[in-house]
């Protein structure tokens, strides 16, 4: 009952606010991304480059917030066996990998006209690329799992063991020197002027809304498929 | 060297990926639950 | 204990335990990892000398010097407690300028570091034109104090 009772409650909140998610984050991703591109100035040393930042930090963060979230399901599902907790940590997984891509190869085109270099194996450039290869286990090792019938424990330590390497990410450029520089936004304020700062924020929930949108879409069809997959089951042994 | 290139290339890829994962998520939703819609119905 | 307290306990142990190992891992990776040395580490002889290596530091006001050839420039890194002198053959990147952080890949020779490449650094801050040629005098040396 407790099984059946949670994803049909969940859809009756997921349903709309799919719809809401990709409405407000199309709107806001687009506005912030023609901000960026046409009305903040140019960098002072960077010039026109400095564009480039108003999709690769929020790419990078929600990068390290997929895993986040997919530590956070794999707890609830090790400790509490929630039942939807497979399935999000599984919807999870294909957008933080598409944003971990994002944000590397938005840094690799940043990196040549400022750094000179396309890539260079720097703590925080490596970090961020094992984050990407993390998700591609992660979802290679939930789908074999789903695939077998299990209950997805083996995903969800993978998953937890994993989320290591997010503070590795963050600090790395603290701990270690690196090419990339250290963090601009942090607690004490941001050392990124107001003129060029002020579209981030727009991209930052847009593009968020849009993973969320992205995440639910994904539950979705797996609840529908694993629907569809009982009903079959039942069909063929009556 | 121009940074044009490089933005657009970068804004490029942004909206190139996420666009594909949005789309993907949304056919992949409309097909399974289509077919959950149409087992119940039966 | 209730199974699920179990689990929740067993969960919290094994998170501790992988969190110790992996910062114990780090704190002993800590210089290993570096992606450069400095100038102070040269003349601490940490750094290898004659061997491929990373150089990175402030490229020090005034220094760059650009040789008759035309296509070899010198120039003195710096991280406020030593200088290396740099000498290198080739296009360096835009942001590559006087008091702006750079990393230079090459050997130590003689006291000289010898560059094949040149990659410029930036700091984390950003601002518009006006804002930032105020700020440029006294930015110095910001990205590189860890």
């Amino acid at each position: 009952m407790h099984a059946l009772a949670n994803p049909a409650r969940f859809l009756r909140i997921a349903r709309p606010a799919t719809s809401w998610l990709l409405l407000v984050g199309l709107a806001l991703a687009i506005g912030g991304m023609v901000a960026g591109l046409t009305l903040t100035p140019p960098d002072y040393l960077q010039g026109e480059t400095v564009r480039i930042l108003y999709i690769h930090v929020p790419s990078a963060w929600l990068g390290m917030a997929g895993w986040a979230g997919i530590a956070a399901a794999s707890v609830s599902q090790l400790v509490w066996r929630h039942p939807l907790a497979a399935v999000a940590g599984r919807a999870a997984a294909p957008a933080g990998a598409t944003f971990a891509a994002i944000c590397l190869v938005t840094g690799s085109i940043w990196g040549r006209p400022t750094w000179g270099t396309w890539w260079e194996w720097d703590g925080r450039l490596t970090s961020m690329l094992v984050l990407f290869f993390l998700y591609l286990g992660y979802i290679a090792l939930g789908s074999a799992e789903r695939e077998r019938g299990g209950e997805g424990r083996i995903a969800a330590i993978y998953g937890l063991v994993g989320a290591i390497n997010l503070p590795i990410i963050h600090y790395s450029v603290l701990w270690w020197r690196t090419l990339h520089q250290g963090q601009s936004i942090g607690l004490s304020g941001s050392s990124i002027d107001n003129s060029i700062l002020w579209p981030l924020p727009l991209t930052m929930v847009g593009f968020t809304c849009l993973f969320g949108a992205a995440v639910l879409m994904r539950m979705r069809a797996e609840l529908a498929e694993t629907k569809v997959e009982a009903r079959m089951r039942r069909m063929g042994t009556a | 060297m121009n940074p044009w290139p490089f933005v657009v290339a970068a804004y490029a890829v942004a909206i190139l990926l996420t666009a594909a994962l949005l789309l993907w998520s949304f056919a992949s939703m409309r097909r399974a639950e289509a077919a959950a819609d149409a087992i119940t119905r039966k | 204990m209730k199974p699920k307290n179990q689990r929740l306990v067993l969960v919290a142990a094994a998170i501790a335990a992988v969190l110790a190992a992996v910062l114990l891992a780090m704190w002993g990776l800590r210089d290993r990892a570096s992606y450069f040395y400095t100038p102070a580490d040269i003349a601490g002889g940490q750094a290898p000398a004659g061997q491929a290596m990373r150089l990175g530091g402030m490229v020090e006001e005034g220094s760059i010097k650009h040789l008759p050839d035309g296509v070899t420039i010198r120039f003195v890194v710096t991280d406020g407690k030593a200088r290396t002198p740099v000498v290198y053959r080739g296009i360096v990147p835009d942001l590559f300028r006087e008091g702006t952080g750079a990393v230079a890949e090459g050997r130590l020779e003689n006291g000289t570091f010898v560059a094949d490449t040149i990659l410029a650094k930036h700091d984390e801050r950003y601002m518009p034109p006006q804002l930032g040629n105020l700020a440029a005098e006294h930015k110095a040396g910001q990205t590189l104090e860890k």
